[in-house]
């Protein structure tokens, strides 16, 4: 066992859970430091949900073990709980009472909770608490969902899928929210299945596949590394080899006047290239997590920051 | 001061408790307020029934004023109603939560994974035993009020042993509702064991050579000492509220060791 230290949140050391025979998560080294955030990403059904409940104590290890915040998930359930505050990832909620009082409860199962605070949280989402929380949309339940989790100010939040169900610009508001805890000394760790929103907050991100840890690297290197498609409709048509050359692009086929290909990193060579033509419309997407994490493979072995991969 | 998970979980289970109180006040009132009424149909059913249905239903006699309570009220229809409402409570504390998903919730909170058991536990125990009290505290009013000739003390035997016979079933019922997170294994269990004990119950006291069967049945512990005739039996009631508290701590302790909302 690894000493834990002053500012290691989570610590996850052989971390391995099995349903029977069907895996969980295997063999799971993770580091989370105190005070940063951390994005774990990974595609679903690749074991993010399994290692946040192996953190809260709902599931228990068939090997290895986890030290959050330097106590025993286990053991020190309850003193642990009363310094995390989790958003679970399949959201529902115990009983058929108002928002209000919801939130009243389990901020009394806390010992208490100002409700100023509460009132804050809620203005600053844009949830009204009067409604029950049975009959809300899957935004505003999520929203109630962010309120306890943020309402006490816990040292560590785990936060699963928090933006799912969330507009944009709740979105913002959460990311918001991230980065304001952090500034307060809080330490996050979120998992998500879209690099993008990760990446506006994340200091680094964790990449679990298939119930291995593959990587964990800075955002900034990945984020130089981003592959996007790129779908480009001129007036006329083109060339292809007039942009198959071009550095970071690759996959270019074009039909007619429409040039699909797939751009590594910086997106300039080949906006300049199109530029000689005259542009009817440039899509380009974000690039899934899938895509990052191969082209991160391909383009990148042997020279990843920090990045620790037992794949 | 109640911890808040109790509030919350009476709050949650209100309207079933309260429809449950309701019925079992409604059905104690109705069976034992009629017993003048009843007295010449019963003359008839005692004449129409042969001695081995009787006994197989768990009715001496429908005569007597301590015979027309147990075949009424304590025989069969109290215990089934007052079970039901026990397991259908009792499967709220741990298994529908569970299996409804907002367990996650409530257990992310600061209380350890055995203090949420003993809490919910105790709110639904504390329901359970206000429902199954009811028919014991009616009738105490009601059987000096319509003249029924039974000690007091034997109608507070009779309806401590209900309570009793609520406790065992209610115990057994978490012990499943803790062991498998599954509300469907609670109903199956708890129902299946009740029958199975109260046949076993009534068919050992027909059936020659049978009659060790009666032990294995919580019912003989409540009803086998003819309660109504005899009162307190100390020892047979002991023996249901040490099965039920056995299975209580087997519940809390496999609650303690295994995932939780898998």
């Amino acid at each position: 066992m690894s000493p834990m230290t002053p500012d290691t949140a989570v610590l996850t050391e052989g971390l391995t859970k099995f349903y029977g025979s069907r895996r969980g998560i295997e063999e799971l080294d993770l580091a989370v430091h105190a005070g940063e955030v951390m994005g774990f990403l990974g595609p679903n059904g690749a074991g993010k949900t399994t290692t946040i409940r192996l953190l809260l104590d709902f599931l228990r290890p068939t090997r290895g073990h986890a030290v959050v915040l330097g106590l025993d998930p286990r053991r020190d359930k309850a003193a642990l709980h009363s310094r995390i505050g989790y958003l679970p990832g399949e959201l529902t909620f115990p009983g058929r009472e108002r928002a209000r009082d919801l939130l009243r409860f389990l901020a009394d199962l806390r010992g208490g909770v100002p409700w100023s605070r509460i009132g804050d949280l809620a203005d600053r989402l844009q949830v009204d608490l009067a409604h029950p929380v049975r009959t809300m949309s899957k935004g505003n339940k999520q929203k109630v969902g962010l309120i306890q989790a943020f309402m006490h100010e816990p040292a560590l939040l785990v936060l699963d899928e928090p933006t799912s169900g969330l507009d944009p610009l709740m979105q913002q508001e959460f990311l918001g929210m991230v980065r304001d805890a952090r500034t307060a000394g809080q330490t996050v760790f979120m998992s998500s299945h879209v690099l993008a929103e990760v990446q506006e907050v994340a200091d680094r991100v964790a990449i679990v596949r298939d119930g291995r840890l593959a990587a964990v690297e800075r955002v900034e290197s990945l984020g130089r590394r981003a592959v996007r498609s790129v779908e480009i409709h001129f007036a006329d048509p083109v060339a292809a080899d007039e942009f198959a050359g071009l550095p970071g692009v690759s996959g270019v086929s074009v039909t007619g006047p429409v040039l699909r290909c797939t751009v590594d990193g910086r997106l300039d060579p080949l906006v300049k290239a199109a530029a000689r033509h005259e542009v009817v419309d440039l899509l380009s997407s974000e690039p899934d997590l899938e895509e990052t994490f191969l082209s991160f493979y391909y383009h990148s072995e042997g020279d990843r920051d920090g990045a620790r991969a037992d794949a | 001061m109640v911890p808040a998970l109790m509030r919350k979980t009476w709050r949650d289970d209100r309207r079933a408790i309260l429809g449950w109180a309701a019925g079992v006040a409604a059905f104690t009132a109705v069976y034992s307020a009629f017993y003048p009424q009843f007295q010449g149909a019963a003359e008839l059913k005692q004449d129409a029934l042969p001695k081995g249905v009787l006994d197989f239903l768990g009715v001496a006699d429908f005569l007597s004023p301590a015979g027309y309570l147990q075949a009424s009220i304590f025989g069969l229809l109290g215990p089934l109603l007052v079970l039901m409402c026990t397991v259908t409570v009792v499967a709220r504390t741990i298994a529908v939560p569970e299996e409804g998903g907002g367990m996650e919730l409530l257990l992310a909170n600061p209380v350890s994974r055995t203090a949420f058991a003993g809490q919910r536990l105790a709110a639904a125990g504390l329901a359970v035993t206000a429902v199954a009290a009811i028919p014991w505290l009616l009738l105490m009013v009601i059987v000096p009020a319509v003249d029924m000739d039974i000690p007091l003390s034997s109608v507070a035997a009779a309806g401590f042993g209900l309570v009793a016979l609520a406790w065992c079933f209610g115990g057994l019922a978490f012990l499943v509702g803790a062991a498998t997170g599954r509300r469907a294994s609670v109903l199956a269990v708890t129902g299946i064991v009740a029958v199975a004990t109260y046949m076993a119950n009534a068919v050992s006291g027909m059936a020659q050579g049978w009659s060790w069967l009666r032990w294995w049945s919580p019912f003989h512990y409540f009803l086998g000492t003819d309660p109504l005739r005899t009162g307190w039996h100390p020892g047979s009631l002991l023996v249901l509220v040490l099965a039920g508290a056995v299975a209580v701590v087997a519940g809390v302790i496999l609650f303690d060791r295994r995932d939780v909302g898998v």
